[in-house]
């Protein structure tokens, strides 16, 4: 039997990844008790780093992998880098932020990388066995990362219920799969294509049961609505850096598995899928927005504002076509950046215990902490769509994809929906700089790594929004590549 | 052969089979009583006939007049569902071990199994590990501690010598080519596989009886500390269906031995006609008694494991002696 | 083999197997039910606990070790599972065959490592309380 070298040079990113957790378990394993947790981190970096530049290996070899159940081409390719790049921020964040919990256990790390293991899978399976798995392994991999702060009750509760919503959702994308199957008789998303439009007639029930199914697992997984309510929960009970990963990576994944079995396998019964996802966009905006506008605490409002921005991507989604496909994309690039730089800046302001969570502690820090301000300011700024900043580029692309798609009332909805944002946003900023403190926040500890972090997703945020030209040709392209035009 | 004609085949050959498995149980008892009362110089069961041979008659009376108790606390239905279960699961593998080649009857031409189907091994493991849920029922239904105690043994035990059972059976495997057990057993003419498959022999012999849950690994039922362990709470028949399970299961373990490890029912072949016709199922049924002899005479001879010893042996020295079993030997074979 | 009417039907006796099997079973606790005596107390009916009343509820809270040993024979379990078909066509993979399992192995035998090294496989030490 001979498999062709280029085989591994396709899945090159994850064979480094899960090469390197492989290695966190073994170096884990060498402390019979304790941990190794310093110098797990510091394999993990570099793990990652590697993985991020064998995606340029990846690149130069584009193709089909593995009889055609794995495939680089440009889609793929842009969900990689995100995806690793995304680890690589919270791998430096969770440095500095695992010390100052004391939570160093170097399973985390490994845990962490096999997630991304998982997601790389999703970004580049084209069948859906595979897409299964990967979803799965990175599921599995964030249920254990959710419990990681084992002293906490809230911490355990947010593992259980996403465990338990999470395995029920899984279920159902699973059935979807199934009925795919029975629908088409493969479960290779370009055979499922080809297969759908041979057999036209009959099977148009089928396959809008299936697409619900499959619908229902994923939009779980975006925590868009009606599946959202495990989300602040969730979000709220796990460690801070594990939320941060968990608004990121598994979202932008998620969405590259979305976008990929709909508009590759199902593309040609777009008219029967169309109206769940206009509709769940809807609900995603409204309901997140409008949950976010009570909460003072800085992770359920960040949880409630990435059910919303699932509700932006979703309203990309509809928009069908390279339009769509190309504005989703960019948008979750931007949105990466900006969740994560936020994520970054309330990891880094919480210390021990996560005691500083609220949006009262944050009142007056501005000039006490200025690198922190600044770049939460920035982040806060680009979620609602400042221009300057990627998340204003983000949305303009959606909303002008939807009104090219004379998706008018749906444009609306989500124009009216910015707004309302940016009341809970500039709140924030509001209390950094006008309001006189009112508790006395101690130092936070001075992480380089988490330094880094910010500073990276401050400065991403503010690229995307002034020199998106080379992304944006690209995203155009592999979003071509996708619809196969 | 019709469809009708086969199924009718099936269901002799099954009831038969039954038939035997039930009165070989009786007299394996009867067999251990009286090989453990001689290691342990003692007689043995002899009043009830000549030799003590119509003792497990008496026994079976014995059980079926005596009192069928329900406990007040216990999960009734899966109370009387788990030794069903035990003894179903018992029974099912039997159906496709094979004992000898073809016989030709009525003009018919028809496996000595009771069908034979070309998954056999896997077959065999799916369903002897469905066994665990009989102990675990048992014990948990009961409401009993002792009991609770026992089958959380038993299982834990089970699943975990599972491991090496199947990881050994991975190495004949390999050499055969197939998971058919006829298959395995053909493929042994020129050797038994218990020769290049040594230390896979010896890991499958100590796991089966581990899953048999047989001495010395007769933990979930150790009298010193659990009582009866997972079957404290059952009395006449129901108790003694789990013993029918146990020995069920330890015959099923032996013939899996004999035809992947021992050649199955290759051996010498010699004389007239109906001599070579019935020698090969003469040298299987052979073989299996010698494993058959094994487990009682390790019964009398070795003292029983402690807990933390047998979980460890299990998976600390099995489990990775099994795996290098397995590489190893696709080392060899890839390297021929 | 001429003796097989299709590819299917060969499972077929095993149900009438598992038929016969649950009969029996059925029968003799059936059997067991009509002979036996039924002269029921509530002390005969009671648990057994060495003799005395039976203390509180037997389906309790019990050792964390019992639900990890489980985890791990998944695991395991699985990875027997793949390793049989794999055993079946080893001899058409040759050498390629042998290192994709050894690359397999070996990351199973990393998590096994550690597993061991954190104590899950032993039984003789006292839980830490955490």
């Amino acid at each position: 039997m001979h498999v062709p070298a280029d085989y591994y040079l396709r899945i090159l990113p994850e064979l480094v990844l899960t090469a390197t957790a492989v290695l966190i378990m073994l170096i884990e394993g060498g402390a019979r008790l304790g941990s190794r947790a310093a110098l797990s981190g510091t394999v993990a970096l570099i793990g990652t780093a590697a993985a991020l530049a064998s995606v340029a290996v990846q690149s130069a070899h584009r193709g089909e992998a593995f009889s055609g159940m794995f495939r680089v081409d440009g889609f793929s390719l842009f969900f990689h880098g995100l995806i690793i790049a995304a680890t690589l921020i919270v791998l430096l964040l969770s440095i500095g932020y695992l010390r100052a919990q004391r939570l160093q256990r170097g399973e985390f790390y490994a845990l962490l990388l096999f997630a991304t293991v998982g997601m790389c899978l999703m970004a580049g399976s084209v069948e859906l066995i595979m897409v299964f798995i990967g979803l799965e392994i990175s599921s599995i991999c964030s249920y254990a990362l959710c419990g990681f702060w084992r002293a906490s009750a809230r911490s355990s509760e947010a593992a259980l219920k996403y465990l338990l919503l999470g395995s029920f959702a899984t279920a159902f994308f699973l059935y979807g799969i199934a009925l795919t199957y029975g629908a088409s008789g493969s479960t290779n998303l370009y055979v499922i294509a080809r297969s759908l439009s041979d057999v036209l007639a009959g099977h148009g029930s089928l396959i809008l049961v299936a697409a619900a199914l499959m619908f229902v697992g994923l939009a779980f997984k975006v925590s868009a609505a009606p599946f959202q309510v495990w989300t602040p929960d969730v979000y709220e009970g796990a460690p801070v850096a594990v939320t941060a990963f968990m608004s990121a990576g598994p979202k932008a994944a998620t969405f590259a598995v979305f976008l990929r079995i709909f508009y590759v396998a199902l593309g040609r019964y777009s008219h029967t899928w169309f109206w769940m996802i206009w509709v769940a966009a809807i609900l995603s905006m409204c309901l997140g927005n409008l949950g976010a506008l009570r909460q003072t605490n800085m992770k359920r409002m960040l949880a409630y504002s990435s059910i919303a921005h699932a509700g932006y991507v979703l309203v990309a989604f509809a928009a069908l076509g390279e339009h769509g496909i190309s504005a989703a994309m960019f948008y979750l690039a931007c949105y990466v950046a900006m969740n994560l730089g936020a994520f970054a800046v309330i990891s880094n302001l919480a210390q021990q215990n996560e005691r500083f969570i609220d949006l009262h502690d944050y009142a007056g820090l501005g000039f006490r902490f200025p690198l922190q301000s600044v770049c939460l300011t920035i982040c806060m700024l680009s979620l609602i769509g400042i221009p300057l900043t990627g998340g204003f580029l983000g949305k303009l692309f959606i909303f002008k994809a939807a009104f090219q798609n004379h998706l008018v009332g749906l444009a609306i909805v989500g124009l009216l929906n910015s707004a309302l944002a940016a009341y809970y946003y500039l709140r924030v900023i509001a209390f950094l700089y006008m309001r006189p403190a009112t508790v006395e926040v101690s130092q936070p500890q001075r992480s380089l790594s988490m330094n880094v972090a910010m500073v990276a997703c401050a400065v991403g945020v503010l690229w995307l929004g002034i020199a998106p030209n080379s992304l944006l040709n690209f995203v155009v392209h592999s979003a071509g590549a996708l619809t196969g035009r | 052969m019709p469809i009708t004609v086969f199924l009718l085949f099936a269901l002799v050959k099954s009831l038969i089979a039954i038939g035997i498995l039930l009165s070989l149980v009786a007299y394996i008892q009867l067999a251990e009583r009286k090989i453990v009362a001689r290691i342990q110089n003692r007689l043995g069961p002899n009043r009830v006939g000549p030799f003590g041979l119509l003792q497990p008659l008496a026994d079976t009376v014995k059980l079926l007049t005596k009192e069928d108790i329900m406990p007040s606390t216990a999960h009734k239905l899966l109370y009387l569902i788990a030794p069903a279960i035990a003894v179903t699961m018992a029974l099912l593998p039997i159906s496709i071990i094979p004992v000898g080649r073809d016989i030709h009857v009525l003009g018919y031409t028809t496996p000595l199994q009771i069908t034979n189907i070309n998954i056999g091994i896997l077959f065999i493991l799916a369903v002897t590990s469905l066994g665990v849920y009989g102990i675990v029922l048992a014990g948990w239904s009961s409401n009993s501690k002792y009991s609770f105690l026992g089958s959380l043994r038993g299982g834990s035990q089970m699943i975990s010598y599972e491991l090496a059972l199947g990881l050994a059976l991975v190495g004949p495997i390999m050499l055969a080519g197939t998971l058919d057990l006829r298959g395995i057993v053909e493929a042994q003419s020129h050797i038994w596989y218990v020769i290049p498959q040594i230390v896979a022999f010896f890991i499958y012999l100590t796991a089966a009886f581990a899953e048999t849950n047989r001495s010395p690994f007769d933990l979930p039922e150790a009298e010193g500390e659990l009582g009866a362990g997972y079957h404290t709470e059952y009395s006449s028949m129901k108790f003694a269906m789990f013993f029918l399970a146990e020995y069920i299961n330890m015959i099923t373990v032996s013939c899996i031995a004999t035809l992947v490890f021992l050649g199955g029912w290759h051996g010498w072949v010699f004389g007239p006609g109906w001599l070579q016709a019935i020698l090969p199922v003469f040298w299987f049924c052979l073989k299996a008694a010698f494993f058959l002899f094994l487990f009682i005479w390790v019964r009398g001879t070795l003292p029983r494991f402690r807990y933390d010893q047998l979980m460890g042996f299990g998976w600390k020295f099995l489990v990775p002696l099994a795996l290098a079993n397995v590489l190893v030997t696709s080392l060899v074979i890839s390297l021929r | 083999m001429n003796s097989q009417p299709n590819y299917m039907a060969n499972y077929l006796p095993i149900l009438i197997q598992l038929g016969l099997a649950l009969g029996l079973s059925g029968g003799i606790l059936a059997l067991s039910w009509l002979l036996g005596l039924h002269r029921r107390t509530r002390r005969k009916l009671a648990a057994y606990e060495c003799g005395v009343e039976p203390v509180g509820d037997a389906q309790n809270r019990f050792a964390v070790r019992f639900y990890l040993v489980a985890i791990i024979f998944i695991l395991f379990d699985i990875e027997t599972v793949f390793l049989i078909p794999w055993a079946v066509v080893f001899r058409s993979l040759k050498l390629f065959g042998f290192f994709e399992m050894l690359v397999y192995m070996a990351i199973v035998l990393a998590g096994f490592f550690y597993i061991w090294r954190k104590g899950v496989l032993d039984w003789n030490t006292p839980e830490r309380a955490e």
